[in-house]
């Protein structure tokens, strides 16, 4: 046998460090540079919020194969913890975006039970338990919550600070499931994923592994929450626990490739450059002809872009994250 | 020979039905105990309650001396025993290298020296030109072959090996036979489920025969083929 430095699995590796390298700095320069050249600084934020809530969302899904349609009460959460913070404790915004990813994760540990259920059941649980998120804060004080009108929080909107704490809450994200999917955690999560009970059997702690991808996916949707808030300067139930996050979370996931890293960073670029595109098109059929590029892309790749790829040249694996 | 493997009194109900009923069974070290019966006779029941997936509702099971009755399958599975699935459990969206990486996720060894073992381990199965491909995408032997290199992958002491030749072209089922020779040969405790007898016979040291949960039989290969209670259980005459 070959000696361990010289097998062709390093030399794969090293493709594979390189790819990273370049297209990962190729896109954070370019993401850097929006405000610089004055590009649409608003379509960038939330392509970047989009790929993150995409991404994140695959840790659960695609990773550990859970399906919470109830994805948004992250989102929702966090971006309420900053606004609160911010709003009537006098926080400053810095400081409160961290609490809302520590808000993700204590309503992941709340939720935690729900990992016994699985596919269709989870999904549903999941999606109740987000129900009852927007019930509670909508029922809290109007002293603490704003009520029907919301939060705003006044003088601290600053859009180019909060893209590129955006972006900086990006690349932490993206850094941290690129680290997953070849971590020995990532690894324990894809195989609980494909056959818990067999996993189980091979000496992986399930429910252990389970709730480490449900609080990485818990954490980054509430800290975009929470920079959302920060961006539009105004915070809401109507808005932040809007089914319509959890959708677009799925669609661009799934429509780039759950279980790549990749998947639904392309995802998410494709999809929201097309809804850019058709709704300057055609404003008033927008979201008509996109429902049905959705359509059309599930059935024609229904394993995603990146997987519907990596399908039929799956000697490319071994390089593409 | 130190005992490797031993239930005492192993029973499990499923409501009404009893599917073990009191099983008693141990194997030593470098012994091949092979376990037959006809469908239902509890002998998955059996394996699924030793590794800790069933919770068995009385009776022990001890693995080297240790009672491990009830314990998570996953501490099960640390005491050193690995096992093999009647229809092949793969973990199918994942290469051949990662699926045998699984049992060894919490070995000290780095990544590059498991890597290289996995590798060792899917040449001598033969599986090493697909070790990038995804399990889902072997046939159903190689996927049988699979397994049985991620069960080894940690060198457990004790193996279990669930009907490893149902539905196993006769070539590939010659391989799978000399690759439980070798387990057997290198000091493992061997569990053998099969409904084919002939290999039953060639490869284990005792049998145990199980009807309706109970144990009908035990004793050596030649002891089973005359038994008159495993006759009639198995030919109903």
């Amino acid at each position: 046998m070959m000696p361990v430095s010289s097998r062709p699995q390093d030399s794969a590796d090293r493709i594979y460090f390189t790819l990273v390298a370049l297209i990962g700095g190729a896109l954070m320069i370019y993401f850097a540079l929006v405000p610089v050249f004055g590009l649409n600084v608003a379509f960038h934020f939330y392509l970047m919020l989009w790929i993150t809530m995409a991404s994140a969302f695959n840790v659960s899904s695609g990773f550990s194969g859970y399906l919470p349609f109830g994805y948004v009460a992250f989102y929702g959460i966090g971006a309420f913890t900053t606004a609160i913070l911010v709003k009537k404790a006098a926080f400053p915004v810095f400081l409160a975006l961290p609490f809302s990813g520590v808000a993700g994760l204590v309503l992941a540990l709340l939720f935690a039970p729900t990992l016994r259920l699985s596919g269709i059941y989870f999904g549903i649980v999941s999606l109740a338990l987000a129900g009852i998120c927007r019930l509670v804060i909508t029922n809290m004080p109007e002293e603490i919550t704003g009520g029907s009108f919301g939060l705003q929080l006044g003088s601290r909107a600053h859009p180019v600070q909060s893209f590129y704490v955006m972006m900086a809450v990006m690349v932490v994200a993206l850094a941290t499931i690129l680290w997953l999917s070849r971590s020995r955690l990532g690894k324990a999560l894809r195989a609980t994923r494909d056959d818990a009970d067999a996993a189980e059997m091979m000496g992986i702690n399930v429910p252990r592994v389970r709730l480490y991808g449900w609080m990485i996916a818990a954490f980054f949707p509430a800290v975009c929450g929470g920079v959302e808030a920060w961006y539009t300067n105004v915070v809401d139930t109507e808005t932040a626990f809007n089914t319509l996050i959890t959708a677009k979370t799925v669609i661009y996931a799934v429509a780039g490739g759950l279980g790549t890293v990749t998947g639904p960073i392309i995802g998410a670029v494709a999809m929201v450059w097309l809804d850019e595109l058709i709704w300057r098109q055609f404003p008033l059929l927008n979201l008509l002809i996109l429902g049905v590029a959705t359509v059309a892309l599930v059935l024609f790749l229904p394993r995603g872009i990146v997987g519907s790829i990596l399908r039929r040249k799956p000697q490319w694996r071994r390089y593409v994250p | 020979m130190s005992i490797a493997i031993e239930t005492r009194g192993l029973t499990k109900r499923f409501g009404g039905l009893v599917a073990l009923d009191g099983v008693d069974l141990q194997a030593a070290a470098g012994e091949t105990l092979g376990i037959i019966g006809v469908n239902g006779a509890g002998k998955t029941t059996l394996m699924n309650c030793i590794c800790g997936l069933y919770r068995p509702d009385g009776g022990d099971v001890f693995i080297s001396g240790e009672r491990v009755t009830g314990q998570p399958p996953h501490v099960v599975a640390h005491k050193g025993i690995g096992r093999t699935f009647q229809v092949p459990r793969v973990f199918r969206k994942m290469s051949l290298i990662d699926n045998l990486l699984v049992p060894v996720l919490d070995h000290r060894a780095s990544d590059a020296e498991l890597t290289e073992r996995a590798e060792g381990m899917l040449a001598r199965m033969q599986l090493i030109d697909l070790r990038h491909n995804y399990a889902e995408e072997l046939s159903g032997g190689q996927q049988k072959l699979l397994e049985m290199a991620r069960m080894l992958m940690p060198d457990p002491p004790i193996v279990m090996l669930d009907e490893p030749f149902a539905g196993v072209h006769p070539v590939l089922c010659k391989f799978m036979i000399e690759r439980i020779e070798e387990m057997s040969g290198a000091g493992k405790a061997v569990l053998l489920i099969s409904h084919d007898l002939t290999s039953i016979y060639r490869l284990s040291t005792r049998v145990v025969a199980l009807n309706q949960g109970k144990v009908i039989a035990e004793g050596g290969v030649d002891d089973i083929r005359g038994n008159p209670a495993v006759i009639e259980a198995y030919l109903g005459t």
